[in-house]
Formats: structure tokens, sequence, C-alpha cells
């Protein structure tokens, strides 16, 4: 009975604990929100540290996931066009891979790719800050740190998933093109018309969303995290571990949604 | 700018008279530097923050203070990368940015560890007298001796 009743309230203890922490991040997103809305919230200090984050999550990686994901487009788009025309389907193959490619694969890689690279990397800065205490000496010398540390980093993520996934979603476009139709021009009407029929306002709407969710998720999940790290030194890497895992399901569960609200 | 000395008896007094006084900017062992900032960009973060001032602006301010403090060796380093010496001119010099009505330095001897600290932090503030309100330094009781102007 005791071997029962200690299982339940372990089980109670880390049940709650996961509870507990997705609702302080959904607190620190609205948070975070909130100030991003307040036109006051922005200084220069803040301005600093958003192009900062913009520049270290997209600009620096911007030449090598560019290649990555032409390189990943290219091969995908091959892929549908071989296959489409073996089964005599060669009219639906630019419709499918960018379906394939624009709507679904580009953002969620796009997200991905900065969850590994810029998620951790703040999952592990806002702990440390924690840790030693950055935070409350920051906020000693009067400077709220929602504003200047946090908020920032949101809006600089939420910028850098959507240009990095505009960016690669146009070179899809063009490779698209030069697999389908080759190295000419007088074939754009007819790409036009396609992509037309692919790409209406709604969908176009649900690309938009999707990649603000994204760009949402990447950063409040390791942000929050963080702030959740107790000051002690042997609890970063184990903040970081548990921000990427909740941040990989967060990703996984707005593909989920996205797919299931599209085409179910 | 008023100089004086707080003695404490204990963690505990030195705890509660710090709660005590919310308007003062502490220079603690405990409140460390932004570790991913130069020293010039965390002395700067302050007026560019509080008074919506430019970078350039900022920075300026802050080399001025460091130059005030014959610091300016230590402009471009890292937290990691300082000295005693030089971290606790940086802790100061962000505190003492903002004007703020009362600088605390709370247990130098833990900030300096390496230097006969009474002597150095009052030519160290005198250097700054003219931006400076009120500052307290707080001390433990047993620590005394060690003043011997005081």
């Amino acid at each position: 009975m005791a071997a029962i009743s200690n299982f339940l309230a372990r089980r109670g203890a880390a049940l709650l604990a996961t509870w507990r922490i997705w609702r302080d991040t959904l607190r620190f997103a609205g948070r975070a929100g909130v100030t991003a809305a307040t036109p006051s919230a922005y200084n220069s200090a803040t301005r600093g540290v958003v192009m900062k984050q913009i520049y270290f999550t997209a600009w620096q990686i911007l030449p090598g996931f560019t290649l990555f994901a032409a390189l990943l487009s290219f091969v995908l788009i091959q892929i549908v066009v071989s296959t489409a025309a073996s089964f005599g389907l060669s009219d639906y193959a630019l419709e499918v891979s960018m379906r394939l490619l624009v709507l679904e694969l580009l953002p969620l890689v796009t997200a991905l790719f900065v969850a590994l690279r810029s998620g951790s990397a703040i999952n592990t800065e806002v702990a440390l800050m924690k840790i030693h205490g950055e935070i409350e000496a920051l906020e000693d010398a009067g400077v709220d740190t929602l504003r200047l540390e946090f908020m920032p980093r949101v809006i600089g993520g939420m910028i850098s998933v959507l240009a990095l996934t505009a960016a690669t979603s146009v070179l899809a476009l063009v490779l698209a093109y030069l697999a389908v139709y080759g190295i000419q021009l007088w074939s754009l009407p007819d790409f036009n018309r396609v992509m037309g029929k692919v790409f209406d306002a709604p969908v176009l709407l649900s690309i938009l969303l999707k990649s603000l969710a994204f760009g949402l998720a990447v950063t409040v999940i390791p942000v929050a995290e963080g702030l959740a790290t107790p000051r002690k030194l042997f609890m970063a890497p184990i903040s970081v571990l548990r921000g990427m895992v909740r941040l990989f399901f967060a990703l996984m569960l707005i593909e989920v949604a996205s797919l299931a609200f599209k085409y179910l | 700018m008023s100089l004086d000395l707080k003695w404490m008896a204990d963690e505990a007094e030195r705890r509660a008279f710090i709660a005590a006084t919310p308007e003062s900017i502490l220079v603690s062992p405990d409140l460390p530097l932004r570790a991913n900032l130069s020293v010039l960009d965390n002395i700067a973060l302050i007026p560019q923050y509080r008074t919506n001032l430019d970078y350039n602006a900022a920075a300026d301010q802050a080399w001025s203070l460091l130059l005030r403090t014959g610091q300016t060796g230590a402009a471009f380093k890292r937290d990691p990368d300082l000295s005693h010496e030089e971290r606790f001119v940086t802790k100061l010099l962000r505190a003492a940015i903002g004007q703020p009505p009362v600088i605390l330095v709370d247990r130098p001897g833990m900030l300096l560890p390496d230097l006969h600290y009474p002597p150095y932090l009052e030519a160290l503030l005198s250097e700054l007298a003219d931006i400076l309100n009120d500052c307290w330094i707080l001390d433990y009781t047993w620590n005394a001796p060690l003043y011997p102007n005081r």
C-alpha cells in the first residue's frame, strides 16, 4: 500500500511540475507579448538586443542554411518530379513538390535548425544568467530584464524564423521552376497559375501563422525553461535538456495541428 | 559625495540593512556583471536602457568614467578575463553612471581580496566624488582595524 502511495505521490509531483512549467511558459509568453505590443518598451538598448538576436539567429547562418535548404529542396523536387512522371502525373509534380516543401517541410526544418542552434544557446544563456545572479544584478541596477533581455530575444527569434522560412521558400520556388520547366522564362505564366492555385490567401495566412508560432516556440520555451532553472550550476545542462525536449514536442504539436487544420 | 561606513555584526544584520534601503544600488559580490558583455557595454547599458541614450553616446559616457578611474585597458574585456580590481571598478561604475541617491559597497573585502582596500576605496571614490551622491560601505565589525582613518 505504501509503495503504491509513494508511486502515486511521485507521479503526481512530476505531473504538477510539468503543469507548472507549461503554465509559467504561457505566462511568460503573455507578458512578453504585452511588452512587445507596448511602444514605450522599445529603446536603443532593446533595439540593439533585437538586432543582435536577428544577426546571430538568421544572418550568421544564412549562407550555410540556404545552401542546405537548396540541396534538400532540389533532391526532393527531383524525386517528386521523376516519381510523378513515372506514374504519368507530371502535371501535378509542381503542385505536389510546392505543397511538400513550402507548406510543410521548409518551415519545420527552419524551426528545428533555429531551435538547435539558437534555442539551445538562449536556454543555456538564460539558465546561466539565472544561476549566477545576473538577472538580479540587472534588476538591482533598475533594468527590467523582461524588456531588455527576454522580449527582444522573442521578437528577434520570430523575425529570424519568418525571414529564413521566406528566403528558403523563395529559393524552393525557383528550383522547382528550373526542375520542371528548365532554364527559360516563357513558362512563367503556367508556373504563376499553379502557384496561384497552391498559395491562395488562407494558405499564405496559415504559413505565416505557423512560422510565427514556430518562432514564438523556439524563443519562449528556452527562455522560460532558463528562468525556471534553480540557482545551482549542475542544473544548467538539465535545464537545456528539458528545454530542448519540450521545444521539440511543441514544434511537432504545431506541425500536427497545422496539418490537421489543413487536411482534416 | 558623502562617504559613510556601516558596520555589520553578522550576515543577518547586513541582509536586513540592504533590505531596508531599497533606493540604493548595490555593488556586491553577489551581483555579477553581464558575462556576455564587455566592461564598456556593461556600464553603457544603464544610460542606454534607462534614458534611451543611443549606444555611441552611452559608450562615450562609460569610456570617460573608465578614463577617470584609469581602467580603459579593461574596456573591451569580459568578466572572466577581469582582475578583482577591474571587476570592482566596473561594478562601481555601472552603479554610479545612473547617479542613484545611494550606492552600497557591500563587503569590499570580498570584492577586492588582493588589496588593502580601505585606502584604495577612499581614493577611488574621491576620484568620482562629483558624480556620486551618498556612498555607504558595508563591512563587518571585525574589519574595522583595517580602516585606520575612520
